[in-house]
């Protein structure tokens, strides 16, 4: 019997350590994973992709809705000193602009129905806080913008008005 | 030396299985599964698209909730069962009866049992708040795999299989979150007919 406190002791140790692993680290490697399958989808880094109007043939995600246009703008602060300034154009009806970073949490939201939105975000949490500047948790995450836009010709207007949208790196 | 070994193998197994399934990781465990809300066969997770306090949420909203937006911009019910309770499914056409709804907007989607939208083009995905016809407070539209005349409000279940109807609320009333039921009266899915129904 007193073979065995030994092994139920790893035993026992390496359960709650992989459970506490599993559960720390499982938001990271999905956001992770979707980071790449967007950068492979095409969606660039530090620009506004636009996509095709949601359908059946166009789909890649569950649950998407084919009312919104969507558009998606990947980010990476590691670089010393960068910044990303984000600009969501004007638009008459419901949009929003939603930060997520690394851990899949959104950190940051902006609604913008009739009025531009411009913020500036870093990374590096020891710069002084400064007006429409916010802190990115995390180096890397995506921004995602979204129009109300349930028909072809709400859909078409809004990718018009994405001519005003930015997401650019910036370095000092 | 074995012994110790095999207790590290069977601990890191049954500490990462634990941790899938009570985080509702497990392959197979669908979004309902989890819904805290239910509002006449209407279910949603409140906690998608709200601050996650414990990590077994906040593992969970990361696979089921991936990009959704904030709770404060909009909220999803989804139901996938008509009135009496039978699965929704494209060889039966329902009616779908509702009305104003406590948002700034809204929208109803049909998807198919994996969450993609039915492969069809029928260009009639959904309803939403400024596509259905008739007053706000009240308005009908036909779920049918069967194009109807002109004027009525559809949402086409042609190649759907077995579905469900995700509604989405935009920029929803904060009292929706204190008392759903209170404040939230859903639309109601009514059977119509299936094929093979006796005439």
């Amino acid at each position: 019997m007193m073979r065995w406190i030994g092994p139920l002791a790893v035993f026992i140790i390496t359960a709650v350590g992989a459970h506490w692993a599993t559960l720390q680290y499982t938001p990271s490697v999905i956001m992770d994973r979707t980071l790449s399958t967007l950068k492979n989808r095409g969606i660039s880094q530090h620009a506004f992709t636009t996509p095709q109007r949601i359908s059946p043939s166009t789909q890649v995600v569950v649950r998407t809705s084919p009312d919104l246009f969507y558009s998606l703008c990947r980010y990476d602060l590691s670089e010393p000193g960068s910044a990303l300034r984000v600009t969501m154009g004007e638009w008459p009806d419901y949009q929003s602009l939603s930060f997520f970073d690394g851990d899949t949490n959104n950190f940051q939201r902006f609604r913008g129905q009739g009025e531009t939105v411009s913020v500036r975000m870093v990374h590096n949490k020891r710069e002084l806080p400064a007006p429409d500047t916010i802190t990115s948790p995390t180096p890397r995450g995506v921004v995602l913008l979204r129009r109300l836009a349930p028909t072809q010709e709400a859909f078409d207007a809004a990718k018009e008005a994405s001519k005003e949208d930015m997401c650019e790196l910036v370095t000092r | 030396m074995i012994r110790y070994a095999l207790g590290a193998i069977l601990g890191a197994a049954l500490g990462i299985a634990s941790a899938l399934y009570l985080a509702g990781l497990w392959p197979g465990m669908k979004p309902l599964d989890f819904g805290n809300v239910d509002v006449d066969g209407w279910r949603s997770d409140f906690a998608i698209g709200s601050e996650a306090a414990d990590p077994y949420t906040r593992a969970r909203v990361a696979r089921h909730g991936l990009l959704a937006l904030a709770k404060s911009e909009a909220v999803y019910f989804t139901r996938t069962t008509d009135a009496g309770g039978n699965p929704l499914r494209q060889e039966c056409e329902y009616a779908l009866i509702g009305g104003d709804m406590p948002a700034q907007w809204w929208s109803i989607t049909l998807y198919n049992a994996e969450s993609y939208l039915p492969d069809n083009a029928d260009d009639a995905l959904s309803v939403d708040a400024t596509s259905v016809s008739g007053e706000a407070e009240e308005w009908d539209a036909l779920i049918s795999s069967d194009r109807p005349e002109p004027g009525i409000n559809w949402i086409s279940s042609r190649n759907a299989g077995k579905f469900d109807l995700t509604l989405r609320l935009y920029v929803p009333d904060e009292a929706l979150f204190d008392n759903p039921a209170a404040v939230f009266d859903p639309p109601v899915v009514q059977r119509l007919s299936c094929e093979g129904d006796a005439a």
